[in-house]
């Protein structure tokens, strides 16, 4: 994993300790029955349309939005370790290349989750967007709710 | 057509950029940022007044020396942002871990 001073203005770096061995860990996220099932924000479904978990292998995601927007995510597999490590290039915009490493500790798996971007600019550029995109998110959260709402008043 | 000033606009230049961290600890004048860099007085006087525009930079009269001071409070606008954007993947991690965790009992139902 690249991670140094130089990179410092255009990467992300998240880790999460799961409560699951890492052979599960590791099957949920190279088996796209289960990436359909938790890839993409909350109220996304998912389409797979390729996956091919090998060096050089595609993958390809559609995202479909609560709107009705589909945001179209391919990526090109560059390193694949099985139960260690994936690296993608994530090549429709914006361009960046995540570098997932799993852990085994016992019952759990360490998982981090590098994402480097090609230039501060477009680091940038992704942050503002998807910035001004919240006030959105926060509407369908709140219709969200709202329907959660709803449904259990016609329940009762 | 007017170019938007924002802080966002301020730092995407790495000269910008540049200038920024040079007087983030401690203001400079105007001459002293120009010797620094490997450009021409007219470049940086554009540059300054970009990031003057966008509020990352105030130069402040000093007898006859232009001082730029960093205005770093608006720089928390863009570490804000990066959070939510932070946020937007930790929110997968969690999806990640729900769904770990019905397929755990799942399997272990059977």
């Amino acid at each position: 994993m690249e991670s140094n001073s130089t990179t410092k203005d255009r990467e992300l770096i998240i880790s999460r300790t799961l409560n699951a061995p890492v052979e599960l860990v590791w099957e949920v996220w190279t088996k796209p029955e289960h990436i359909a099932n938790w890839w993409g924000p909350n109220g996304f479904t998912n389409t797979i349309t390729k996956m091919d978990v090998t060096p050089g292998g595609e993958f390809h995601l559609v995202m479909h939005g609560p709107d009705g927007t589909d945001y179209i995510n391919e990526s090109v597999f560059k390193e694949v370790i099985p139960l260690k490590k994936i690296v993608y290039a994530h090549v429709s915009s914006p361009s960046f290349t995540a570098t997932i490493n799993f852990e085994a500790q016992g019952e759990q798996t360490l998982i981090t989750w590098h994402m480097l971007f090609e230039s501060a600019e477009e680091f940038i550029h992704v942050v503002k967007t998807y910035g001004a995109d919240k006030g959105l998110r926060q509407n369908v959260e709140k219709l969200e709710v709202y329907l959660t709402s709803a449904k259990a008043k016609n329940k009762a | 057509m007017k170019a938007r000033r924002d802080v966002y606009q301020a730092i995407a230049d790495p000269t910008r950029r540049a200038i920024i961290s040079m007087i983030a600890s401690q203001p400079y004048n105007v001459n002293a940022i120009a010797e620094k860099f490997d450009i021409s007085r007219q470049a940086i006087s554009l540059q300054l007044k970009i990031l003057t525009d966008c509020g990352l930079v105030k130069i402040k009269q000093q007898g006859r020396e232009r001082l730029c001071e960093a205005q770093l409070d608006k720089l928390s606008e863009v570490s804000a942002f990066v959070d939510q954007y932070r946020q937007h993947w930790e929110s997968k991690l969690d999806a990640l871990e729900t769904y770990l965790e019905k397929l755990k009992k799942e399997r272990h139902g059977k």
